[in-house]
């Protein structure tokens, strides 16, 4: 399974990209195992200024999220894969 | 060291950048002092103007995430009391004051609410964090990843920027995507240079109109994140990719990302300030910067408008503050030139 995350905004504003593939990274596989799609997360547009934006991909399924709004474990999903 | 050899841009420079600690200490403290003489100075000028009364006061708390994610933290310094011992911290505290001070110098604003809400910062937000925003209440710094971006409270430009986002909070309520977003965002930069300009005492024609000078790391190619000067040339990097910020309509970003490019399409009214502020001379606080206060301040601003109301409204405010005078001409013929008016 893909997870690509996009990070946007930030002060900088600068676009941020990563991908990874859970038949090589074992790590995201742990990651994902922790994540419950149906319960995650509440994407309602948050107005921090300059707080960073993720959009999560996980298969088919596309997520917005403020960073504000992020829970633990998507957390760690969104730092492991822009580390990739 | 003598602040009236070394210009304040230097000691700047020397303040964020020297290896050696206690000349960075010597050059910040002379800062203060030389910012602090020339308000004095100034003020000895404008005083008829100003209210009567004393004068506001900030109260600054900053507090020390270590490196953890959670808000607010644990206090290292309150107002009045003694410096932390941690450089990040006290120049948190520092930016606090000077902002502080140019809102209620300039434009006789007590604090970001104008009835001196208490300021609060947290440094050493996260780990390699690479940001620095407001979080609705208060201010909140990454130390950067040192390879890429450095201490997000280096540059005053910074605070600058995140305390006027708790201005338009307070007042405009401008929405946070699309052009509302993007105006937000620019109102931040202009009142974000407008505080350094005053704290360096520059003139408009002086002034280097970058946003985050001094923040990219050494290796980085690019000079800071934004220009209002020239909007789309602050960087050009490997690695980071090139400056996307539009100077006019006609290279408007249509994105879904960042809310809608609030942090790209900011270019645009950024440069429309830029314009007006030289065109005019002098300090840009004073004017110009005047007239966008007022526009942000002044209850009209309607919290969805867009690049054309906002425009509209400077200069309906332009010519309330200098009748129809250079200032309206300079300020009409900025937004001409961006292409946000006919």
């Amino acid at each position: 399974m893909k997870v690509s995350v996009v990070r946007s905004g930030g002060f900088a504003g600068i676009e941020r990209r990563g991908q990874s593939d859970t038949d090589s990274d074992p790590v995201l596989r742990g990651l994902l195992s922790r994540i419950d799609l149906d319960e995650e997360p509440d994407s309602r547009p948050t107005r921090i200024p300059d707080q960073f934006i993720y959009e999560i991909i996980i298969d088919r399924q596309h997520l917005t999220v403020g960073e504000s709004r992020l829970t633990a474990p998507l957390r760690e999903l969104v730092h492991h894969v822009l580390r990739h | 060291m003598r602040c009236a050899i070394v210009p304040p841009h230097i000691l700047e420079r020397i303040a964020a950048r020297s290896d050696d600690p206690e000349l960075r200490e010597i050059a910040r403290r002379s800062l203060i002092n030389d910012a602090a003489v020339r308000t004095e100075r100034r003020l000895s000028v404008i005083a008829p103007a100003a209210p009567p009364g004393p004068s506001a006061t900030p109260n600054r708390t900053i507090k020390d995430a270590k490196h953890q994610e959670d808000l607010p933290g644990q206090t290292v310094r309150t107002e009045g009391g003694p410096a932390s011992g941690d450089a990040t911290a006290d120049r948190a505290y520092d930016w606090l004051g000077a902002t502080f001070e140019f809102y209620e110098a300039a434009y006789g604003r007590n604090s970001i609410d104008g009835s001196g809400l208490p300021m609060i910062s947290t440094v050493h937000y996260g780990q390699s964090y690479d940001n620095a925003f407001w979080n609705g209440s208060q201010m909140v710094y990454g130390d950067g990843d040192g390879t890429m971006f450095g201490d997000f409270t280096l540059p005053l430009d910074v605070t600058g920027h995140e305390l006027t986002h708790g201005v338009t909070q307070h007042t405009a309520a401008l929405e946070y995507s699309g052009q509302s977003g993007a105006l937000n965002e620019s109102i931040s930069d202009v009142f974000g240079v407008l505080v350094k300009q005053y704290h360096l005492g520059q003139t408009a024609d002086q002034a280097d109109w970058l946003i985050g000078q001094g923040l990219l790391a050494s290796k980085v190619q690019g000079v800071a994140l934004r220009s209002m000067k020239a909007p789309g040339t602050a960087y050009d990097d490997p690695t980071l990719g090139k400056d996307p910020q539009p100077a006019d309509m006609a290279h408007y970003v249509n994105t879904y990302q960042d809310n809608g490019g609030v942090h790209i399409n900011s270019g645009i009214p950024n440069h429309a300030f830029y314009l007006a502020a030289t065109k005019i001379g002098g300090n840009a606080w004073e004017k110009a910067g005047k007239i966008w206060y007022e526009t942000l301040t002044g209850g009209q601003l309607a919290s969805s408008a867009d690049f054309a109301a906002f425009a509209a409204a400077t200069l309906a405010t332009a010519t309330r503050l200098f009748g129809s005078a250079a200032e309206y001409a300079a300020v009409r013929d900025a937004w001409q030139e961006v292409g946000v008016t006919q």
